[in-house]
């Protein structure tokens, strides 16, 4: 994927618009204005139940944000005006990857980091073999099973994307694809953090898992954060982790439909390697070097983690307003069957494989 | 693809190109930021 590339499903024709810096202005406001609001929420939540004394639900300004951007874009729409600012929310939601990077000492990202690779390669194999396996169970077209498989094995839509250009599939293959991964975040939004409270799951577990078993990086993130802030952290360690490994899927899958007629040959391996590989990890990496080599003071590290939150503030802004519940029920019944039996599967598996981790003391 | 049960969203989708590789000044602001900060331009950031 050309890594500037940022899906839009909820818009309605199926082409790449180049889009100029002062456009993307009004969209950038309107992320921020639902990020902040969400976080005026809920504090005015917190001040009304304790300076009032009166009922009022504790939701925190992650799932604040994701509903206001839901409500906005689902009675009012959003505007055209506003589309290429929004479509920057994958920006937003890198930076703040990036500076979290301040949060993780270098030995704990190689630990855990080692770990989630171990975990990912497990989880990996098996979603591939069992997407591929439905696919066919279920009859879809050959590429769309390829796509689904694909997304919710790495890392989503951001995967799907990557695998566009690769395998060339129908448009339209892309855009169920996308839909179907996107309902699915939605529901791994809604269900996730139940189980996690209801399993007793440490912060760290159920971040790992999150990470583990959620496809899209942001709706990842979003739901180990709705879990807790440290839950948010360890979910985006292990989802990078899952992201680094896009390159290799995606060039497995271009070169078997290489082999079949049906795509490109790729001439370059390496050079595809490095072209499909998530760059902002070499950020997220970089700050956290810096951290663990005293480059920072406490207090330094205390305001770049506070950046970070705030660069997440409009991604989950971003979150709700690209969710169309409309689109997302209208894209037939068995890609979304076959993605919701991949993705019960798969987070059945990895929560198994973070049970077990944690019971065996492989983690800290 | 005209198989009728799996058919597709109302909607296709379009993708925004943005200016900019979203990776690479992903990774230049936040280590700016990070600099800036290490220098005390950016003084306490709270949230």
């Amino acid at each position: 994927m050309s890594t500037h590339t940022i899906p839009m499903p909820l818009a309605a024709e199926a082409q790449h618009r180049p889009t100029s810096l002062i456009a993307t202005l009004p969209g950038i406001a309107l992320l921020f204005t639902i990020g902040v609001l969400g976080k005026l929420m809920e504090s005015a939540g917190t001040i009304v139940r304790t300076e009032y004394h009166m009922p009022f639900p504790q939701i925190e300004y992650v799932l604040w944000a994701i509903l206001l951007g839901l409500l906005v874009s689902n009675t009012l729409g959003i505007a055209t005006l506003f589309r290429p600012g929004v479509a920057t929310y994958e920006l937003w939601l890198k930076l703040g990857i990036v500076l979290v990077g301040a949060r993780f000492l270098l030995q704990d990202v190689l630990h855990i980091g080692g770990l989630s690779l171990l975990l990912v390669a497990v989880e990996l194999v098996l979603s591939l073999s069992v997407m591929t396996l439905l696919g066919r169970i279920f009859r879809l077209p050959p590429k769309l099973t390829s796509l689904l498989a694909i997304g919710s094995s790495i890392c989503g839509v951001t995967a799907i994307m990557a695998a566009q250009g690769a395998i060339n599939p129908d448009e339209e293959d892309t855009t169920t694809s996308i839909a179907a991964i996107l309902t699915l975040g939605a529901i791994a939004l809604l269900t996730f953090p139940a189980i996690g409270h209801l399993l007793r799951m440490s912060q760290q577990a159920y971040g790992m898992w999150a990470g583990l078993a959620v496809d899209n990086t942001a709706e990842s993130i979003v739901t180990g954060s709705l879990f807790g802030q440290d839950a948010g952290r360890w979910a985006i360690l292990a989802k990078t982790a899952r992201s680094s490994f896009i390159g290799f899927v995606v060039l497995g899958y271009a070169v078997y439909w290489a082999s079949r007629g049906q795509a490109a040959v790729v001439e370059h391996k390496v050079y595809f390697l490095w072209q499909k590989f998530p760059k902002f990890i070499l950020g997220f990496l970089a700050i956290s070097f810096l951290a663990t080599a005293g480059f920072f003071t406490k207090q330094q590290l205390g305001s770049l983690s506070n950046l970070s939150q705030w660069a997440f503030l409009p991604a989950f802004a971003g979150v709700g307003l690209r969710t169309n519940l409309k689109d997302l029920v209208g894209q037939g019944w068995r890609p979304l069957v076959v993605g919701v039996l991949g993705e019960v599967f798969i987070a059945i598996i990895t929560l198994g494989l973070v049970f077990w981790s944690y019971n065996h003391g492989v983690t800290r | 693809m005209a198989n009728p049960e799996t058919s597709r969203p109302a909607q296709a989708h379009t993708s925004y190109r943005l200016p900019f590789n979203v990776d690479l000044i992903a990774v230049g602001i936040g280590l700016a930021l990070a600099v800036l900060i290490r220098l005390g331009i950016i003084h306490q950031i709270s949230f």
